[in-house]
């Protein structure tokens, strides 16, 4: 029976951000559809509002023009809508077999024989006695989908299905997703991959900023024609007047730089090499997830990677932990603002007192010198313009902006050489962005460089001197700015290539 | 914050009102019974003092615990370190006990202290270079150095004229703690537990090793991200969890008992875990926690004499503290919602 899934007018807003600004889109079974979009677009709160999870502030669902009320889970269950998420829900220590009848309704015999069933009829190997915790990501993905094909699905959503698995389990995959299509299962892959949308998907929607920007049939796209869709024309680029003459001297120097990881939700990094110049901000653009969280923690130092050479003011300093390369005036400004670059728990002045450099003579003889970390705070709070001027508070209770504004005071008041920051922006408001983009852009002006690790495209396009793209923990050439075009920046985020 | 720590009042409470229960359903007057169980043992002076006495370990305990608890590292073999301390001052007791001295005894004191560290670095060392898990290894320990214990008494270090009973001779009046008060058992090993709480107070609240404590145990990835030295402070805290455990394995040797045997302690290595975290890990919780968890210790032995009741009650009583603790928390830090689920609609 051919199925027929309907949305219509959906709107969700949250504090500060639209993430679905009247979305209506029509899936019909016998295809498989593609949601495009860069990070933030609304992709995954439609998602979430499909299976249940988020409830729409407006509008309706529908499949098979039966008006569906899908409040939680559940529901989206009993309406025989399956979804795998990008982070599975097995119990590791439990066998195959356990985590699939833990919500089976029918008895175990039975069970097994509906499940070898399944695993013949898709040629899906997989022991259903071993414990999820030996099996590899794509099985366990194979999985989560034969839980959901237990239930005979209508409509089956995929969220971001790749980014775990490696080529030749992908292509395994869309072998499985042609396959559910054929049987007239309605399929929805949520991606950012240009690439695995023009080879598996027949129709592709496009979402930016919570909007839908369009929809059309996948073989009358290509690469350069979805990325410029996905990210958009950004206009009227405020950029910063360029002042970097070629022959500054390069302060910043990465060569060599490898990371092998055996946890699969993380990604390895193939032989980066790049370098700084003084007074510029070197941007590096990318989807989240292709690499750019391991490259903070090597670049700051929380992670050490051997055989990796970093120079930094003609020293080596590939060995050192974050503390001893902030004695050499680096400074770090994590992406994740409430649990690393600062506690939520701890007063201000005990956040500001994490940036324990030699010369702030914080703790002396071991002791804490609270007086001291004080006056440092005030100087911050005023200087940086935090919206309050009590330490003692907890930082909990500062907005983001105001937080950010803390933490990056904080790396910024020793004046260090070099500022590395991931997504300094990430969900703050625009009068903040606006100051911390006028901070960045200060700093090179007073020759001191950034490194921008961003997944914002237009910040990086406002901001950097040179830019390189990451995507799937390899960097592409580093280009200088000028000649750098959204749909360029979108091509190579997407996987593709440019000449 | 203020429900943060008046949640162990709810949870005493709570425990008393489940103590009454299960008195009445085994049959007794619940009034009279708590009476019993909380009222009379610390009713007359001796009474007071033998509080005391079992408040001083599990104090001395708890606040080495708390160094751990604080920064995330999950020490669960306090009883093994006050054993293994126990064994190395009293080895030291044993040594001269013959001889008199005013050094003996602070040497015993510090040769506990040792051997508890270095007990603690065990699981500390494995730990931060091979990576195990602390809560298996500490907990895994507790019955090597309980064996050890037990071998040594029975073995090498039984006392020959002891009639082959599994004890150790007598330690000499240099290795025992001066009695503060004559005729009760109350000894100077309080002082040592006052002294612990005074400099774990200062050191949590006013070291950069109490800041790295602090907030290594509210974040990881933020210690990382400071680039504090990660191993060092997993081993310091295990040191110095080890050295209070250690000290009052020593306190009770040289205390009350002045001899090695078998039963040297009730569990208290493991009762204190409960005393640290009904102290909400913090140095004065801890002493009033210590009091609170002694007198269930002193009430299950009167409950034994006057109502023929087995002394295990005293087990169940530091359990419902625990488990009430553990729910009002959660209670209080997350919402209940009844959802109304009929079975059948999981099936479709």
């Amino acid at each position: 029976m051919a199925t027929d899934l309907r949305i219509s007018n959906i709107s969700k807003i949250y504090p500060g951000c639209i993430a679905n600004d009247n979305v209506s889109l029509q899936f019909k079974s016998g295809k498989i559809y593609a949601l495009l979009g860069e990070n933030g677009a609304g992709k995954s709160t439609l998602v979430k509002i499909l299976s249940g999870v988020v409830s729409p502030d407006n509008g309706e669902v529908f499949l098979n023009e039966k008006n569906l009320k899908l409040s939680s889970p559940l529901d989206a269950k009993k309406n025989k809508i399956g979804m795998v998420f990008q982070h599975f829900n097995l119990f590791e220590t439990l066998s195959v077999f356990e985590n699939l009848s833990i919500d089976a309704t029918e008895d175990n015999e039975s069970l097994r024989v509906r499940v070898n069933e399944i695993l013949k009829k898709y040629n899906f190997s997989i022991d259903l006695d071993v414990p999820v915790l030996n099996l590899s990501a794509g099985q366990k993905q194979k999985v989560e989908i034969i839980r959901c094909l237990l239930r005979s699905p209508k409509v089956l959503i995929m969220d971001e299905p790749t980014s775990v698995l490696t080529e030749q389990e992908t292509e395994e995959l869309f072998i499985s997703l042609k396959k559910f299509c054929d049987e007239g299962i309605l399929i929805i892959y949520i991606t950012h991959k240009l690439k695995e949308v023009l080879s598996l998907c027949d129709e592709v929607a496009v979402m930016r900023k919570g909007k839908v920007v369009s929809v059309s049939q996948t073989q009358n796209e290509r690469v350069e024609t979805l990325a410029n869709k996905m990210v958009g024309q950004k206009l009227a680029k405020i950029k910063k007047k360029i002042n970097i003459s070629k022959n500054k001297d390069e302060i910043f120097k990465v060569k060599h730089l490898n990371f092998y990881s055996d946890d699969p939700f993380e990604t390895n990094l193939v032989n980066l090499n790049f370098s700084v110049k003084k007074g510029e901000c070197l941007g590096i653009a990318g989807i989240s997830g292709n690499g750019q969280n391991e490259l903070f923690q090597i670049l700051s130092g929380e992670i050490i990677t051997p055989d990796t050479s970093i120079i930094f003011r003609n020293k080596e300093i590939a060995k050192l932990n974050p503390k001893q390369r902030r004695e050499y005036l680096m400074a770090f400004s994590p992406e994740d603002r409430i649990s690393q670059a600062a506690v939520p728990e701890l007063k201000i002045y005990e956040n500001v007192a994490l940036n324990n450099f030699k010369s702030s003579n914080f703790f002396e003889k071991g002791l804490v010198n609270e007086k001291k970390i004080k006056e440092h705070s005030k100087k911050i709070l005023s200087d940086f313009s935090v919206n309050t001027d009590n330490v003692e508070l907890k930082s909990q209770f500062l907005s983001g902006g105001n937080l950010q504004k803390l933490i990056l005071g904080r790396e910024l008041i020793t004046a260090p050489e070099l500022l590395i920051c991931y997504n300094p922006t990430w969900g703050l408001d625009v009068g903040a962005i606006n100051y911390i983009h006028e901070t960045l852009i200060k700093i090179n002006d007073q020759e001191k460089s950034t490194i921008l690790i961003s997944t914002d495209t237009e910040e990086l396009l406002k901001l950097s001197d040179r830019i390189a793209v990451i995507y799937k923990g390899k960097l592409s050439k580093i280009m200088p700015s000028e000649e750098v075009t959204p749909e360029k920046l979108g091509v190579l985020m997407g996987g593709g290539s440019i000449d | 914050m203020a429900l943060y720590f008046f949640t162990p009042f709810i949870a005493i409470i709570l425990t008393i009102l489940g103590g009454g229960i299960i008195f009445y359903i085994l049959g007794f007057n619940p009034i009279e019974a708590l009476k019993f169980y909380f009222i009379t043992p610390i009713s007359n002076l001796y009474g007071f003092s033998e509080l005391l006495l079992k408040a001083t370990p599990l104090c001395l305990i708890a606040i080495g615990l708390s160094f751990c608890f604080k920064s995330n590292n999950w020490n669960i073999g306090a009883e093994g370190q006050l054993t293994f301390g126990a064994i190395v001052g009293g080895g030291v007791a044993l040594l001269f006990y013959n001889q008199e001295g005013f050094y003996i005894l602070p040497l015993v004191i510090i040769a506990g202290a040792i051997g508890g560290m270095i007990f603690a670095l065990i699981p500390a060392i494995l730990k931060t270079y091979f990576n195990t898990n602390e809560i298996l290894v500490s907990l895994m320990l507790v019955y090597v150095s309980k064996l050890l214990l037990d071998y040594l008494v029975v073995g090498p270090w039984s006392n020959p004229e002891g009639f082959n009973f599994p004890e150790t001779r007598q330690f000499s009046d240099s290795s025992r703690m001066p009695l503060l008060f004559e005729g009760l058992r109350i000894h100077a090993g309080i002082f040592l537990a006052l002294a612990a709480v005074m400099l774990s107070w200062f050191v949590l609240y006013k070291t950069y090793l109490g800041f790295q404590i602090k907030v290594s145990g509210l974040s990881l990835k933020t210690a990382k991200y400071a680039g504090f030295k990660g191993k060092t402070m997993i081993l310091v805290v295990f040191m110095i969890s080890g050295a209070c455990a250690g000290l009052a394995g020593v306190g009770e040797i040289t205390g009350p008992i002045g001899q090695l045997h078998r039963m040297i302690s009730p569990d208290y290595g493991f009762t204190a875990i409960i005393v640290a975290f009904l102290g909400r890990l913090n140095p004065f919780g801890i002493i009033f926690a210590s009091l609170v968890v002694a007198l269930t210790y002193l009430g299950a032995e009167t409950a034994q004499i006057f109502l023929q009741i087995p002394k295990y009650t005293g087990q169940v009583f530091q359990g419902m503290i625990l488990f009430f603790l553990l729910a009002s928390d959660y209670l209080l830090f997350f919402k209940v919602k009844i959802l109304n689920l009929k079975k059948n609609e999981l099936r479709h």
